[in-house]
Formats: C-alpha cells, sequence, structure tokens
C-alpha cells in the first residue's frame, strides 16, 4: 500500500545548510521567522498530511465528487480534513497579519504545498486556489473589498477559484465571451459560462469568491478587453461579512477526469451575478498574471511533491519485492532472492528519481527563498534581481518539475511492474494525477513560450543575468587549478552543459529576432536545457555543502548521499543537453517546412 | 546664372529661416525687415532656436541683418531677392515697386507665398519684374524640411527658373516641385484636406486624440505625431488662417469648403493661449503629478478637459498589422476613421491630377518631402489596389476620381523591365525621371537582384564597376552579418582590377548607423559569454582594418546618425561623402563604454597628424580625449569637420538624393589601376601614465564641479589610459597594433563594471543615456 513521510531531513538540507533559512528573519516583517519556529512549524504540517490528509487520497479518488441538485459534495472525510487544516492555522501560514494570517515567508509556505501535494493532491487543490484568490485582492482590490474578503479568505471560512477558462477560450483568453455590465450602484452583473473550474463548487466553506475574467459594454476586442471581477458564490452584505442570499451563480455540471478525481471541476454559469471590479478596466489580465505567477509556482511543486511519493512508494517496493538475483551473485542469500534495488535497471531508476526529486527540491525552495527576498529585502537592487531571477524561473520550475513528476511517477510504476498498472497499490493514481499538472495553468508549451517569448527578450536577457552571472562564476573557480578534486569532477560536466545553454541562449535570441517561428520551435527543448542546467547548478551547490559538511566531521549519511547522486546527475542526466542542443541548434524549418496537408 | 549673393526681405520665422539655411549653403545674405531691428533681432533668435537652423553657429557670419531703408541701398548686387513678408498683397505690390526700382537688374525675386496666386502678384508690375519673378515656397523650418514648391509665371524667364531650381537642389538641397499657379499648390492643397477631415472626422466618431493620432499615423507611414501631434507641433492658431484663406481660394464646388466647419474648442484653445507648443500647449500637455513628476496630459475632444494620455488600444489598429485594408475594413471606430479621413484625402489627391500637376510622382514627392509621408498619396492607393481603392469609395457612396477609374485595377507604378513609370491622366504609363545626378538605392533595389544579401545586410552594384555596402538591420546596427557582408565585398571586389573597382557603404534608412547592436552584445553578457564579447570586440578592428586597407577605394556616405561603430566605419573608410544633414560621434562614453573598433585609435591619429597643430604630445591627445570623453556628436556635416570626424578631404553633398551618385563618383574619381589604399598610421610617441594623470587630474576637477558623474570618471580614465598610449612613455612608439590592443583592454574593463551596465540596461529599456 501506498505510504508517505515527508521528507524532513531532506527539507532541513536544503532550508539549513543550502539555502541558510536563517537569514529570513534578517528581513523586515520576518523577524519570527527564525529556524525554531519555522521547523516545528513544518513538522506540525507534515504529521497533519502523514494522518489526516494521506489517509484521504486514495479513498477521495474512488469516490469523487458528486452532484446533487446544484451542489456538489466532495469525497469522504474531505469536509473534516478541511477543518482540522483551518482550525491547524495552515491557511494563514503566508497571509498578512493584518488579514489575520500568520505572515510566515513564502519558503514556508512552498514546504507545506509540496508536502500537501505529495499527501493529497487533489484536496490541496482547494485551499491552493483561495490562495491565489487572496493574493490577487491583495495586490489589485480596492479597500473596502480586502476588509471584506481578506479576513474569510485567511481563516478559510470562504474558498477561492479562478475563472478564466470558457468553451471557445482556453490558452488564448483574448477568445473570452462573458460579459460584465455596471448596475448603476457600483458593482456590475456577470453573465457567461465558464468550464474546467476547480473548486467551483463544494462543501467545504461556507461561501465561495469566483475570480471571473469578464469583458465590459465599452471593452475593445482581444486580450486588452478583459477586465477581472470578484463574484461570490452567496452575496456578501456588509463588511462583516455576513452572508447574504445566494448569488446567480450555479454549478452546471461535475467533468469525469483522468486523475485528481477528489477535486471538484466544474461548469459554472453567471447569470446576471453581482460583482465587485478588481483592478482597473480593462486591465483583468495583467492583474491575474501576478495571480498565475504564484500559482505556476504552486503547480511546480505539485510536481515535485508527486514525484516524492512516488518515488516513496517505489523505493520501499524495491526493498521489499525480491525477484531474481544480483547479476554478480547473490546479495542476500539467505532470502528467497534478491530485492529489486540489486539490480542495476531499477538503481538507475530509483537514482533518476532521486536525483530529480531533490534537485527539483533545491531549485524550488531556492526560487522560493528569492520569492521572499523579492517580497522583503531592504535593498532595491537586490529586491529587483530576486524579482527577475524568480519572473526567470517561473516557467522553468512550472514546466521542469511537472513534466518530471510525471515521469517520477511513470518510473514509480515500471518499478512495479504489473503491480503497479492495478488500481489496489495505489500508484497509477500518481500516473494519472501527475498528468493534468502539465496541462493547466498553462500548459508546458505554453510556459516554453512564455519562457522564449517573454522571458528571454525581456531587457534584452537581463532576467539570465542573475542565474548565468553565479553559475559562471561557479564553474571558473571550480575549474581552476587546486579546486577540490571532488567538485571539480561535478563542475566539468556541467560547464560543458552551461556553455550550451550559453549557447543555445544566444542561437534563440539571435534567430528568434528574425523569426519568431525559429524561437517557438525551440522553445520545449530549451526550456528543458535550461531546467536541467538549473538542476546541475543546485546539485552542485547541495554537493559543495556536503564535502563542506563532511571535510569539517559531519557523519550523517545524507551528506555522502548527496554526492553520490550529484555524480550520477552529473553522469548519467545532464548528458541530455547534449541532443537537446543539438534539437535546437537544428532551427525551425524542420518543424515548419512540411505543408499542413502532409501531416 | 549664378547666384553669389542674396537678400531675404522678411525676417519673420519664415524669412530667417530661409537666410539661415542660404548661409548653410555658403551663400553670403542680406536680412531685412520693415520694422527697425528686426532683422538684427532675428540672427540672435536664430542662433537660439532648436531645432537649430545653422549646421554650425559660424554660419551666421554669412548673415548681414540690415533694416529695410538700408537694404534697399545694399541688395544691389543680390543675385536673388526673397521677399517672406506678411500675407498681404497690397504690402506685397508696395515691395515689389520699390525693389525693383533698386535691384540688379537680372536679379531674381521670388515669394515665399502659400497663399497667394502668383497671377495677383504681379498684377500691375512691370514686365521685366514679372519676367525675373517666380513663387519659391518653402517648408518651415527650412532647413530640415526638403519641398521646395516652385511656381513660375506664364513671362518668367526659363534661365531664372532654371537657375533658382539648380541652386535650390544643388546648393540647398531642396527637392524642387514643380507647381501649377493653384491655391495652397501641392502640398498644402491636399495636406490642409487631411488635416481639417482629420479633425472633423475624430469628433464626428468620438475617438480620443491618441486614438485618432494612432490610426493617421504609423500604419499610414504618416509622422507618428499624427494629425493632433502635428497641430501642437505647427501651432493651433495657424490653421484657422490656412483653411480660412484656401478654402476662399477654391472653387465653389471644390470638396475642400464642405470640410471647414467651426470648432469651438478649437477657436478656445486658440483664445486662451493653448496654440501648441510654442503657448502653453495644445491638445497634449505636460503637466504635473502631485509628487511633481512630470505626465503627459491629453485633451477629450467631448469635454475639453485634460486627463493623463493614455496609449490609444483598437481592435482595429492590431488587424493594421495584417495590411492597410484590414484597418479600412475593421467596424470599429478606429476603421470607421481611417475610411473617414483617408479614403477622401486620397480620393481628393486623385482628383488634383491634372488641375494642380500633370504629375503623379510630383503630388507623392510634394506629399513626402513637405509633410514627411512615408509614402504620397497614389504610392498609398498603390498599397490598397486601385480597383479595391476604387470598390471602397463606391461602397462609401463617394465619387470615384477619373484618374482612379483610368487606372481600372492597374497600378499607380508599376517596374516595366529596369524603369520605374507612373499612371498619367492619359492612361498611359511614362517612365518616372530621376534628374541627372540622382542615384536612388530604392531604385535600384526595384529594379535588381541584390549580389549578396543576408538579414543585416546586401550588396548592389552601383553600375560602373561600383558595388553599394547597405546595412538593412533595425536602426542599421552593426553585428557580425554585416561584418560578414564586408568581408563578402571584400572578397568580391579582390584587387579592384576586376569587374569590381570600388566600395560604397551607403543606405537609405533614417539613420546610417546607431553602431554596435547592444541589444546581441547584452544577450553575451547577461549568460556570461565574455569571450565572445572580447571576439566581437576584434572582430570588429580586423574588418575595419581591412576595409581601410583594401586595395581599391572605399567611399562611405552618411545620412542621418552615425554613432559608435557607424562613426568608425568612416574613419576607417578611405574617403567620406557625407550628407549635409549628418550627425556623426563616437558615444560609446554614453554607454559606459569607449570607441574599441579602432575609434580612439584613428581620431588621435587624425589628431596628431593635423599639420596645423599645436607643438607637443598632449594637444591632440586632450582633444581627442574631449571629443570622445564628452561624446561629442556633430550638429551636421559642416561641424564634423570641426570634430575631426570628418577631414577637409571629405565631401558634403546638401542634397539626400544625390548623395548615392557623389559618394559614386567619389569612388570612381580615387580609382588608379594603381591605387594604394590610405598608409597606416605611424607609431606614435605617446606620454604614458604622466599623460594619463594630466588627464585624470581635469577629469576629477570636472567631477568637483558637479560636471561628470562617478562613472564619467570611471570611464574617462580608461579613454585617457588608451589615448595616453597605456604604459608606455615619450622615448617609445607605440603601434597602431598597440592602440587597438589597449581599447580592447580598457573595454573588457568597463564592460564588466555595473555601473556600465546600469547605463546600457538604461539606454536599451529608454532610448535615453544614463547619468551614473
Amino acid at each position: 500500500m501506498p505510504r508517505y513521510q515527508a521528507p524532513l531531513a531532506d527539507i532541513r538540507f536544503v532550508l539549513e545548510d543550502l539555502l541558510r533559512v536563517e537569514q529570513l528573519a534578517t528581513l523586515p516583517g520576518y523577524e519570527d521567522a527564525t529556524p525554531d519556529l519555522i521547523f516545528p512549524v513544518i513538522a506540525e504540517g507534515a504529521r497533519l498530511c502523514e494522518e489526516v490528509l494521506f489517509p484521504l487520497n486514495q479513498s477521495g479518488d474512488a469516490e469523487g465528487c458528486r452532484l446533487e441538485k446544484g451542489r456538489v459534495f466532495t469525497p469522504a472525510g474531505f469536509p473534516a480534513a478541511y477543518r482540522a487544516y483551518i482550525e491547524g492555522g495552515w491557511t494563514r501560514l503566508a497571509c498578512a497579519p493584518e488579514d489575520g494570517g500568520m505572515g510566515l515567508p513564502e519558503l514556508v509556505y512552498f514546504v507545506m504545498e509540496e508536502m500537501v501535494s505529495s499527501a493529497n493532491l487533489a484536496f490541496g487543490i482547494y485551499p491552493g486556489l483561495s490562495r491565489g484568490v487572496y493574493n490577487a485582492v491583495r495586490r489589485h482590490g480596492e479597500e473596502s473589498l480586502k476588509r471584506r474578503v481578506l479576513p474569510r479568505l485567511a481563516d478559510g471560512s470562504w474558498a477561492g477559484t479562478m475563472c478564466l477558462t470558457e468553451p471557445q477560450a482556453g490558452t488564448d483568453l483574448g477568445l473570452v465571451r462573458t460579459r460584465a455590465e455596471p448596475d448603476g450602484a457600483g458593482g456590475y452583473r456577470i453573465t457567461g459560462t465558464k468550464i474546467f473550474i476547480s473548486a467551483g463548487d463544494h462543501d467545504l466553506t461556507e461561501n465561495i469568491l469566483h475570480l471571473v475574467l469578464a469583458r465590459l459594454p465599452d471593452a475593445p476586442g482581444g486580450s486588452h478587453g478583459i477586465s477581472l471581477f470578484l463574484v461570490p458564490k452567496i452575496q456578501v452584505r456588509d463588511d462583516q461579512g455576513t452572508l447574504g442570499t445566494a448569488n446567480a451563480v450555479s454549478c452546471g455540471g461535475l467533468e469525469h477526469k483522468m486523475g485528481i478525481r477528489g477535486s471538484s471541476t466544474c461548469v459554472l454559469n453567471f447569470d446576471g451575478a453581482a460583482g465587485w471590479l478588481v483592478g482597473q478596466p480593462h486591465k483583468g489580465l495583467p492583474a491575474m498574471f501576478t495571480m498565475m505567477n504564484a500559482a505556476r509556482l504552486a503547480v511546480g511543486l505539485q510536481g515535485l511533491g508527486l514525484a516524492e511519493v512516488a518515488y516513496q512508494h517505489a523505493l520501499a517496493y524495491a526493498r521489499d519485492r525480491l525477484q531474481g538475483r544480483a547479476l554478480k551473485g547473490a546479495r542476500y542469500p539467505n532470502r528467497p532472492a534478491d530485492p529489486l534495488i540489486v539490480h542495476p535497471d531499477i538503481r538507475r531508476m530509483l537514482l533518476t528519481m532521486k536525483a530529480y526529486n531533490e534537485g527539483g527540491r533545491a531549485l524550488a525552495y531556492w526560487i522560493g527563498l528569492h520569492l521572499d527576498h523579492e517580497a522583503r529585502h531592504p535593498d532595491l537592487r537586490t529586491r529587483q534581481a530576486a524579482g527577475e531571477l524568480v519572473a526567470l524561473l517561473i516557467p522553468v520550475l512550472k514546466a521542469l518539475l511537472t513534466d518530471l513528476g510525471f515521469e517520477v511517477a511513470n518510473l514509480a510504476l515500471q518499478i512495479h511492474g504489473g503491480h503497479g498498472y492495478i488500481q489496489d497499490n495505489g500508484i497509477e493514481q500518481y500516473v494519472r494525477d501527475a498528468r493534468i499538472t502539465q496541462v493547466y495553468e498553462g500548459t508546458n508549451g505554453i510556459q516554453a513560450l512564455d519562457l522564449v517569448g517573454r522571458k528571454l527578450p525581456q531587457a534584452t536577457g537581463r532576467l539570465l543575468r542573475h542565474f548565468c552571472h553565479p553559475l559562471a562564476a561557479e564553474l571558473e573557480e571550480l575549474g581552476r587549478d587546486g579546486a577540490d578534486p571532488v567538485l571539480a569532477a561535478l563542475a566539468a560536466p556541467l560547464a560543458k552543459a552551461f556553455g550550451r545553454f550559453q549557447q543555445a541562449t544566444v542561437t534563440i535570441a539571435i534567430r528568434g529576432l528574425a523569426d519568431p517561428d525559429e524561437a517557438a520551435a525551440a522553445a520545449s527543448d530549451y526550456l528543458r536545457l535550461f531546467g536541467l542546467v538549473a538542476l546541475g547548478a543546485l546539485w552542485l551547490r547541495m554537493a559543495r555543502v556536503a564535502q563542506e559538511k563532511l571535510a569539517a566531521g559531519a557523519t550523517n549519511p545524507l551528506y555522502r548521499g548527496k554526492l553520490d547522486t550529484a555524480r550520477f546527475f552529473m553522469a548519467k542526466l545532464l548528458p541530455q543537453t547534449g541532443a537537446l542542443f543539438a534539437a535546437i541548434q537544428a532551427g525551425a524549418a524542420v518543424v515548419m517546412d512540411p505543408e499542413d496537408e502532409r501531416f | 546664372m549664378d547666384l553669389h549673393h542674396a537678400t531675404v526681405v522678411g525676417a519673420g520665422v519664415m524669412g530667417s529661416g530661409i537666410a539661415a539655411h542660404l548661409a548653410n549653403a555658403g551663400i553670403p545674405v542680406l536680412l531685412t525687415d520693415a520694422r527697425l531691428g528686426a532683422a538684427t533681432e532675428a540672427v540672435a533668435r536664430l542662433l537660439k532656436a532648436e531645432p537649430a537652423p545653422f549646421m554650425h553657429p559660424d554660419r551666421a557670419r554669412l548673415i548681414t541683418p540690415v533694416d529695410l531703408p538700408e537694404a534697399l541701398d545694399r541688395l544691389t548686387n543680390s543675385d536673388w531677392i526673397l521677399e517672406a513678408v506678411t500675407e498681404d498683397p497690397v504690402v506685397k505690390a508696395d515691395l515689389y515697386r520699390t525693389l525693383d526700382r533698386v535691384r540688379k537688374p537680372g536679379s531674381v525675386v521670388s515669394s515665399n507665398t502659400s497663399t497667394i496666386p502668383l497671377s495677383k502678384l504681379i498684377a500691375g508690375q512691370s514686365d521685366r519684374f514679372a519676367s525675373d519673378f517666380m513663387i519659391t515656397h518653402f517648408f518651415n523650418p527650412p532647413r530640415y524640411m526638403r519641398l521646395l514648391e516652385l511656381v513660375a509665371g506664364p513671362n518668367t524667364r526659363p534661365e531664372a527658373i532654371a537657375a533658382i531650381a539648380k541652386c535650390a537642389d544643388r546648393r540647398l538641397g531642396k527637392g524642387v516641385v514643380m507647381c501649377r499657379d493653384t491655391p495652397g499648390f501641392i502640398a498644402n492643397r491636399i495636406g490642409a484636406f487631411w488635416l481639417q477631415a482629420a479633425i472633423n472626422a475624430a469628433f464626428d466618431w468620438g475617438l480620443t486624440i491618441e486614438e485618432a493620432d494612432a490610426v493617421c499615423g504609423r500604419p499610414f507611414g504618416l509622422p507618428k505625431t499624427g494629425v493632433f501631434g502635428l497641430l501642437d507641433l505647427i501651432g493651433l492658431d495657424l490653421l484657422p488662417h490656412v483653411t480660412g484663406s484656401l478654402a476662399a481660394a477654391l472653387a465653389p464646388d471644390d470638396p475642400f469648403r464642405a470640410l471647414v466647419r467651426p470648432q469651438p474648442l478649437l477657436s478656445r484653445l486658440i483664445q486662451e493661449g493653448y496654440t501648441g507648443r510654442k503657448g502653453k500647449g495644445g491638445f497634449y500637455r505636460l503637466g504635473r503629478r502631485p509628487d511633481g513628476s512630470r505626465i503627459k496630459l491629453a485633451l477629450d475632444l467631448a469635454s475639453g478637459a485634460e486627463r493623463p494620455s493614455e496609449k490609444a488600444i483598437l481592435d482595429s489598429l492590431q488587424a493594421a498589422r495584417g495590411g492597410l485594408t484590414a484597418l479600412f475594413e475593421h467596424a470599429d471606430r478606429g476603421g470607421a476613421y481611417a475610411r473617414a479621413v483617408m479614403l477622401p484625402t486620397l480620393a481628393y489627391a486623385a482628383e488634383r491630377v491634372p488641375e494642380v500637376s500633370d504629375d503623379i510622382d510630383a503630388v507623392d514627392r510634394a506629399l513626402r518631402l513637405g509633410y514627411n509621408w512615408k509614402y504620397g498619396p497614389f504610392e498609398l492607393i498603390d498599397r490598397l489596389g486601385t480597383g479595391w481603392f476604387a470598390d471602397r469609395l463606391t461602397t462609401e457612396g463617394l465619387p470615384v476620381p477619373p484618374l482612379v477609374s483610368a487606372a481600372a485595377g492597374r497600378p499607380f507604378y508599376r517596374v516595366e523591365g529596369t524603369a520605374l513609370q507612373a499612371l498619367s491622366n492619359d492612361g498611359a504609363y511614362h517612365p518616372v525621371v530621376r534628374p541627372a545626378g540622382v542615384l536612388v538605392l530604392a531604385d535600384i533595389k526595384r529594379q535588381s537582384q541584390p549580389v549578396a544579401h543576408n538579414p543585416s545586410a546586401a550588396l548592389w552594384t552601383l553600375g560602373d564597376g561600383v558595388l553599394c555596402l547597405e546595412f538593412t538591420s533595425k536602426m542599421n546596427t552593426l553585428d557580425p552579418q554585416v561584418f560578414a557582408m564586408i568581408d563578402d565585398a571584400l572578397a568580391r571586389i579582390g584587387d579592384g582590377r576586376g569587374i569590381w573597382k570600388a566600395l560604397v557603404i551607403y543606405n537609405e534608412g533614417e539613420a546610417f548607423s546607431v553602431g554596435a547592436n547592444l541589444g546581441l552584445a547584452m544577450i553575451l553578457y547577461n549568460v556570461g559569454l565574455w569571450d565572445q564579447i572580447a571576439e566581437r570586440i576584434a572582430e570588429g578592428q580586423r574588418c575595419y582594418l581591412a576595409l581601410r586597407n583594401a586595395p581599391f577605394p572605399v567611399v562611405s556616405a552618411p545620412s542621418g546618425l552615425a554613432l559608435g561603430g557607424g562613426c568608425e566605419i568612416l574613419l576607417y573608410s578611405h574617403a567620406v561623402q557625407a550628407h549635409a544633414e549628418s550627425y556623426i560621434g563616437l558615444v560609446e562614453t554614453g554607454v559606459g563604454v569607449l570607441p574599441a573598433w579602432g575609434g580612439c585609435t584613428a581620431l588621435l591619429s587624425r589628431h596628431s597628424q593635423n599639420p596645423t597643430r599645436p607643438g607637443g604630445p598632449m594637444p591632440p591627445i586632450a582633444q581627442t580625449f574631449e571629443t570622445i570623453a564628452l561624446a561629442k556628436v556633430s550638429r551636421s556635416a559642416d561641424d564634423a569637420r570641426r570634430l575631426n570626424y570628418l577631414t577637409t578631404n571629405d565631401g558634403i553633398t546638401m542634397n539626400r538624393d544625390r548623395l548615392l551618385a557623389d559618394a559614386k563618383a567619389r569612388a570612381l574619381a580615387l580609382w588608379t589601376p594603381d591605387y594604394h589604399p590610405p598608409a597606416p598610421p605611424p607609431p606614435l610617441a605617446l606620454p604614458g601614465p604622466s599623460g594619463r594623470l594630466a588627464l585624470a587630474l581635469q577629469i576629477e576637477a570636472l567631477q568637483l564641479q558637479g560636471k561628470a558623474t562617478a562613472h564619467d570618471g570611471v570611464v574617462a580614465k580608461a579613454v585617457a589610459t588608451v589615448l595616453t598610449g597605456g604604459d608606455t612613455d615619450l622615448t617609445d612608439l607605440v603601434s597602431e597594433a598597440e592602440l587597438l590592443a589597449l581599447e580592447r583592454q580598457e573595454f573588457m574593463k568597463l564592460v564588466r563594471t555595473p555601473a556600465t551596465l546600469d547605463r546600457i540596461d538604461h539606454v536599451l529599456a529608454t532610448g535615453k543615456p544614463l547619468r551614473n
């Protein structure tokens, strides 16, 4: 049966040894976020995930949500789990103190997001969306609106959704048709149909706030004419949040999905529903994007969370399952057969999973730390640099960690053989659940276009500076005579891969200027190349920390493991960059030349 | 007849501007005005005006300001008397009679009138006067606007017409368009219609002024000021005056008369002093936010109230990227506006042939040169298709002009064989004849295939064995592809004794070249490819040296901006033929680096070899240092000579259209069977650290005075290190190669400093320099 134990040792390594999490408490507003506070909070969160959320994962998947008389019911146990979640204060974790939040760093929220996704992704989507709505209203809403809704979102008594997609408007939100008419009293009436609305209706909270993209009557067409509205499921009468009558929002159907079945995915009909404008008229998409950025990071963490739990499952199975003998003779002669873990190909798969997962965790938390620097650092340049690094890496993290999440879940299934393909073992659920993370919040193809089309050209590539320059300096240092031989051996292949990345960037920038197809046709390969180099950079830094700890006499086997895995990553996974580089250099013609009819 | 001396009567904006431009052309001018002291005041005003009417302040010495009574005594030696007094027929008639009594026999008198017919001006004047009289209609500002409309009377002497036309063309650099004696001539006749239609339609269709300017601007190749921005520029008060007098002079059924109607908002603005940029602001204004920062305001046409200016966002503008017809056919108010303004304007223009000219090319040239339209009206109709245009007019219920019907779906212009032809009102095509000595690269490009091309540059044949290198990158920035094309040209021309004899570097972009493609350099920088940046620098030096050492003439012909690497390519050419309006400079220090494609080395050599320079090693170093450290940009080709960016051997062409022919002629004149490239500069005795220290003290003094910033000092010291020869002393000679190596070394040091990066980032983001 699946099992999940939060990887607290590795989390502590990343936070404490790699990222020096104690520095967070030096940032204004985070004075209380000392390791003494952070680690107990994380341990408490781990307990909730392991004991409350994880046991509902398989049953929630089997049962799914149901729609009865226009109301959606979540799987058995979800409402109680949600109560435990808000009673534990987890919705308040990274909300501002003035809204009743705990005001803890984003980085801590990142850890929780990963653990919740491991334990029960379908459940995690409900509070995750509320957090997105909280951020959007906090950033773009008027004061009165903030007073009215933010405390409710923070304490978890109300939930939120993001209503973007319509039947004809998916990736291309310029096609949105939902209308918003001023009601003459400062509010708006929203009319239209939204589909694929996660957490669109449920039985977890007394109210739901829908963030809706819609057009005002005088709006220009296309993406410049879209405004953002907040539409409550139940009307709100006053600032105290007293609930009135039901708003004209109804759930018109539930989707039957491949995975995340415990999460309700709704068709929502708005029939002149009352709503508030959030932000400026016609500026809805930029406002929505600030929220989508956070959401994309969260989806990356979902990919990581699924990969982690799948790996734990596969590792346990590889230790327990006895099949065949090691090729050079029995390693466990007193047992009827050797466990799977002795077999080279099984080890290859396990190490691949481990390398991706631990590298991905380091990368994700590193970004989380920069989010906190962007928000809180007293020095303007540091804030700007951190913000630019985060902006650059958002599409990388989202697409890389969700693609790898699926790959890792698939490898976990593979290790199980036929037992992975049947439902009882629970492993196939992770493959199904992981699949959506590559699709929603902007498909991974869209992430790649965001990277080459928006992030690279921004300020002629300045965003890259914050990633490339420190890495170039590290590699130069480790390339010099007299460098630590263990680290130098890890740095050499990374330097090669980094060179490919540098050159590929220049190629795409130059070719893309002349022909946008050139950039777009290389985008997905480039994103993966970037992602692998980024994982390599984090692996090198982890190895360096581990090496220093060992040199200082540390005996924690985790450090030795870091060096082993770093070596595996550089030798067995990083060489993919060579193939990706060749594919990028191949150019767009091979993709664009064939006429549409010839497909 | 030659024109040796001119008199301008009337020292207002136009008269004084014309006088300044005559001075730019080297013609001594008597400037006079009926109001005592006005001419002297005008010269003082000219020296302060922006954009500068003089190509160099020294040119003012060619103007002699005198009061009218004295002028009447002194203008007896003038070959050309230009009248630019108030638009009053009585005043002009009196003046003409006075002038006629004192002027030199055979001298030409011309009027700059824009509203009074020639027939009226010569009425009652002597026959002799009428035979020497014509209208020369300049556009404001006379130095910069390239159109000159020339109207001759029935009895004007052909030699007089030829002499003025030739002088205007060659010496003043104007595009002369011969006009009939019809109201408003060509440019203002059509331009005023367009302006009036555009104002009316903006009110009628409820557009914001930003929307109106965005539609009636870039999509049509009209100046990006659009209509309301243009009105602010020319002055709101001028409009009722121009439209009123034009309408009064036109036939009762002329469609323009129906357009003129009172605009209460416009009247109110003029009354309140909002006459445009010369007044308190106009449709656009600068205001301040509560925090004191500046903000651009725009006027709301419906309410007349100010509000913050906003970028126009219209679906039709998006659609316009897919072609002009998509804009016209769009259903939103932008499409409606385009239809309401441009369809009648283009139809009006088409109806004016043959009334104002027999020649559609003359009409197109008038609007291009006089209103800065990128395409003339007939070229615009061709972009739409004459058939589409006729159909659309019919759909809109507008009459189809006879010329458009005669086109019957054929374009107004076509290329037949290698000749450009224009449709005439006889329904047949006739060749578009360029005047002798005019060579247009656009014609060559229409008529032939490039010898070679890549995304950033192309090679064309100019005939007679001359190859032309054209930059085609954005703003003609220099990148590896440009260098590859230079190498290609060098290889093709070989020793200059084969089919190719010479290379001309020329293009017809707005800027000759704004220098290195900083964006590409920044990408290399941002990903940390330092070595490749150093390689690019070395590559540029190699390429420019190869040009300098080519065994055949290399002539560069800049017009507009030639900055940074674009200036260095001039320094390494064998000769330069520059358009008078060339703005040349080594501006690298502005972005925190120094000229490293040989700019420091070449300019220092040039200053050192100046035979008239003061003695000792420091004067040429100090002069070079000042020019480079202050990033001086010439205000004209004339000014560039004074900065040593050009030498006295380099030629200057006043007329943009003649630049290429002049450059080609220059290249062919240089060529001989045993041509040798210019010798490399001799090694220089440079002072090394002691000289560097002297310059550093100067920089520090400037910093103490607050005239130089901290990073200015860092950059200037790097320049000083190169110019003083690094770690040398006066007993050693420093070779060109050593100086080039110093350029590379100091460049690479500067490019890695954060303050330099901030400068480059800022320029790339805002287009403006950062003072840090």
